[in-house]
């Protein structure tokens, strides 16, 4: 079993120095709970974020070198059709540039590969990959599919391996030059990031202090349904007929 | 979102007397916008004892005063209108998430945002739903398409699906919530289709879009393209009058399975009481009211909610800090929140603002609680919690 994991050329959030990124890290983590060589593979001008993915786990890197500006995803592509492994796994964003989290989808259409998003963890049995995924509100869907595969990893995925310094010495970085292509696009300008207040609940313009109070803590809607002093079985039924209402609790089952 | 600046000269206009002659001014008429202003020297003129020498007032009789009416009429309360767009010059396409046929508030952003891009220039929204969705009239939907194969959770055949649709219907743009699902959605079609995708926008005019990129030290700005995600809270959802929602045929869609490679998708059982309170969808919380902690637990257990408590019950050390709910603990995002003997302290309610249903069980009837509940039950919540488990216990033998 071969795992890849793809490694973008990444920025520390806070200081802003080539640094792997967190996730792509937990790729590597993850992905060597099933294979025993786990490669990686960036395509970029410089592979120093990379590099410093060697001292987590990776065996080897392969670096194909471009100019910068260029698209690695022809690269990329070339690099994984000339010795295909079982198993892409890629953050969900890079951890610099345009951070759109769009190559692994477009990697997976170029390949022809099934792609799942959000992994947590992974299994495989008989050539069939199982793969937790992460969904919101902490709720888990079981994908099962036939190798190959990408598989991008959430943040929920165990945590990265610690860096060792002679497992960084031991790995090889594989230098080949990869394709050249430019990106065309519309123009997009760039600037300063500048925040903006997330929008919130909010008393209309003018409102007074007690209005503001209610808008922040009181649902705007139709008043509610008010039973007094119902036997308990009647409220009981109630309750359990308005909550399957609103679809927060599964239909009775028939048995 | 603005607040709406005072005009002083315009509020001076509307006091003005017509009389002819000298400009007058008479200040009885209150403003016709805003707070209404009290006026202590009216009021003490409707308190005076009449008929005496001495000046007297009765200030018990306050609640009698007449309120002045205000000299605009307020606007007669119509029937609700709803906004039709006949002949739109474009649409502006929406694919929301709508997890159980319901509308998540950054689906009503998403809404919002379409109905600002069509109004721009004439054009109309259309939803390209996976199902039935309730309330898009009310969030700003003027066409519904319900597309087929909702049942299936399998993404890339909805990208498939939406791919031709799409390509059938020619939107000016289609805008996809900047979540896990539809992200996901998102980056499958364009992947597909070769097209450009803005992803994450945070901010949304007729003009331009903008996103943050390189861990938020830059952002990046365009003119809006055919096909974009929008972050959450980047944009307020639609406030104005209902639009018609008028459902209208898809386009032949070939029904298309997945890829191919992917053999099942499954929804997994999700253990309610291992999940932090803040990722949970329902939730019940106790507060003073309740003395059975182990019925209260059972309770949370056989309804697979997740168990919270105000901070009552924290401080006396019934429930774990982890567990409390409100201004001081944790403000909750679930869809549904039960509420047993807790007040309503405006700390605690802070902290159930998003949830979009309360169920109380209380025996006030006057509890801010109570107010804020969906389903309101006075009553003594120990009977009530019993019976509740009895109900559940012969649902799950029948
Ligand atoms: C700075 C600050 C921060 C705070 N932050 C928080 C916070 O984050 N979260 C929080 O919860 N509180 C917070 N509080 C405390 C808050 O003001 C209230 O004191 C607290 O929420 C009240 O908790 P309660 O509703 O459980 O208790 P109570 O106010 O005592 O209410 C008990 C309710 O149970 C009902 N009841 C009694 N017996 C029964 C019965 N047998 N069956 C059914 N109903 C019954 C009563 O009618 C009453 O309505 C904060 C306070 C301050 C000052
Ligand atoms: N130049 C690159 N070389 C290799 N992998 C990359 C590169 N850029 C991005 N990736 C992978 O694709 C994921 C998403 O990147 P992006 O779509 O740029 O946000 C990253 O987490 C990486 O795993």
């Amino acid at each position: 079993m071969k795992a890849l994991v793809l490694l973008s050329d990444a920025r520390h959030p806070v200081s802003g120095r080539p640094a792997p990124a967190a996730t792509e890290l937990q790729a590597v983590a993850l992905a060597h709970t099933l294979a025993d060589e786990v490669n990686g593979l960036h395509a970029g001008p410089d592979a120093e974020a990379a590099r410093g993915a060697l001292g987590h786990g990776l065996t080897r890197l392969e670096h194909r070198q471009l100019t910068a500006g260029d698209d690695p995803l022809p690269s990329l592509v070339a690099a994984i059709g000339t010795a295909p492994p079982d198993l892409v796994l890629a953050g969900p964003r890079a951890g610099a540039g345009a951070q759109t989290g769009l190559l692994p989808y477009c990697l997976a259409e170029a390949l022809g590969w099934p792609i799942v998003a959000d992994a947590v963890s992974l299994a495989v049995a008989d050539g069939v990959l199982e793969v937790i995924q992460a969904l919101p509100k902490g709720a888990r869907r079981r994908w099962r599919m036939r190798l190959p595969a990408v598989i991008t990893v959430h943040p929920a995925a165990p945590a990265a391996a610690s860096f060792a310094l002679g497992v960084a010495r031991k790995g090889q970085v594989v230098e080949t030059p990869g394709l050249p292509a430019r990106i065309e696009g519309p123009p997009v300008a760039e600037r300063p990031y500048r925040p903006r207040p997330r929008l919130i609940a909010s008393a209309a313009a003018g409102a007074g202090a007690a209005e503001r109070l209610k808008a922040a803590t009181q649902a705007t809607g139709p008043g509610g349904q008010v039973m007094v002093a119902p036997p308990p079985e009647a409220a009981a039924r109630a309750i359990l007929d308005h909550l399957r209402a609103i679809g927060v609790l599964k239909p009775a089952e028939r048995g | 979102m603005s607040r709406l600046r005072r005009d002083p000269r315009e509020e001076r206009a509307t006091h003005r007397l017509t009389d002819g002659g000298r400009p007058r001014w008479g200040l009885e008429a209150p403003p016709a916008s805003g707070r209404l202003r009290r006026d202590p020297r009216r009021e003490i003129e409707a308190a005076r004892v009449p008929g005496l020498q001495r000046l007297r007032l009765d200030r018990t009789s306050r609640s009698i005063i007449p309120v002045i009416p205000s000299p605009v009429e307020p606007l007669p309360k119509a029937a609700p209108t709803i906004r039709i767009v006949e002949e739109p010059a474009f649409l502006v396409a929406v694919v929301p998430d709508a997890p159980g046929g319901r509308l998540t508030p950054l689906d009503r952003q998403l809404l919002g945002a379409a109905r600002d891009l069509a109004d721009v220039a004439g054009g109309a929204t259309l939803v390209l739903a996976f199902g039935t969705v309730d309330g898009l009239g009310l969030a700003g939907a003027d066409r519904v398409i319900t597309m087929a194969g909702g049942g299936s959770e399998d993404p890339s055949a909805r990208a498939i699906a939406l791919a031709t649709a799409l390509s059938a219907l020619h939107p000016r743009h289609v805008l996809f919530p900047e979540s896990a699902k539809g992200g996901d959605l998102a980056r499958r079609l364009v992947a597909r289709t070769g097209e450009e995708l803005f992803t994450g926008a945070e901010n949304l005019t007729g003009k331009l879009v903008t996103r943050a990129a390189a861990n938020r030290r830059i952002e990046q700005r365009m003119a809006p393209p055919g096909l974009m995600t929008l972050a959450p809270d980047a944009h307020s959802p639609h406030a104005g009058p209902a639009h018609e929602a008028r459902e209208i045929p898809a386009p032949d869609v070939f029904p298309s399975g997945g890829h191919g490679a992917i053999l099942s998708v499954e929804d997994l059982p999700v253990a309610a009481d291992a999940l932090s309170l803040a990722e949970a969808d329902f939730v019940i919380s106790a507060g003073s009211g309740i003395a059975d902690f182990d019925l209260f637990r059972a309770l949370a257990r056989a309804l697979g909610a997740t168990p919270g408590a105000s901070r009552m019950v924290c401080d006396a050390g019934l429930m774990p800090r982890a567990a409390q709910v409100g201004a001081s603990g944790t403000v909750l995002e679930a869809a549904c929140y039960f509420a047993l003997g807790i007040s309503g302290a405006p700390q605690h309610l802070q902290g159930v603002a998003r949830c979009e249903h309360v169920v109380a069980v209380n025996t006030d009837l006057h509890a801010a609680m109570v107010e804020r509940a969906g389903l309101a039950i006075i009553a003594d919540a120990h009977p009530v919690m019993s019976a509740l488990l009895v109900a559940l216990r012969a649902e799950a033998q029948e």
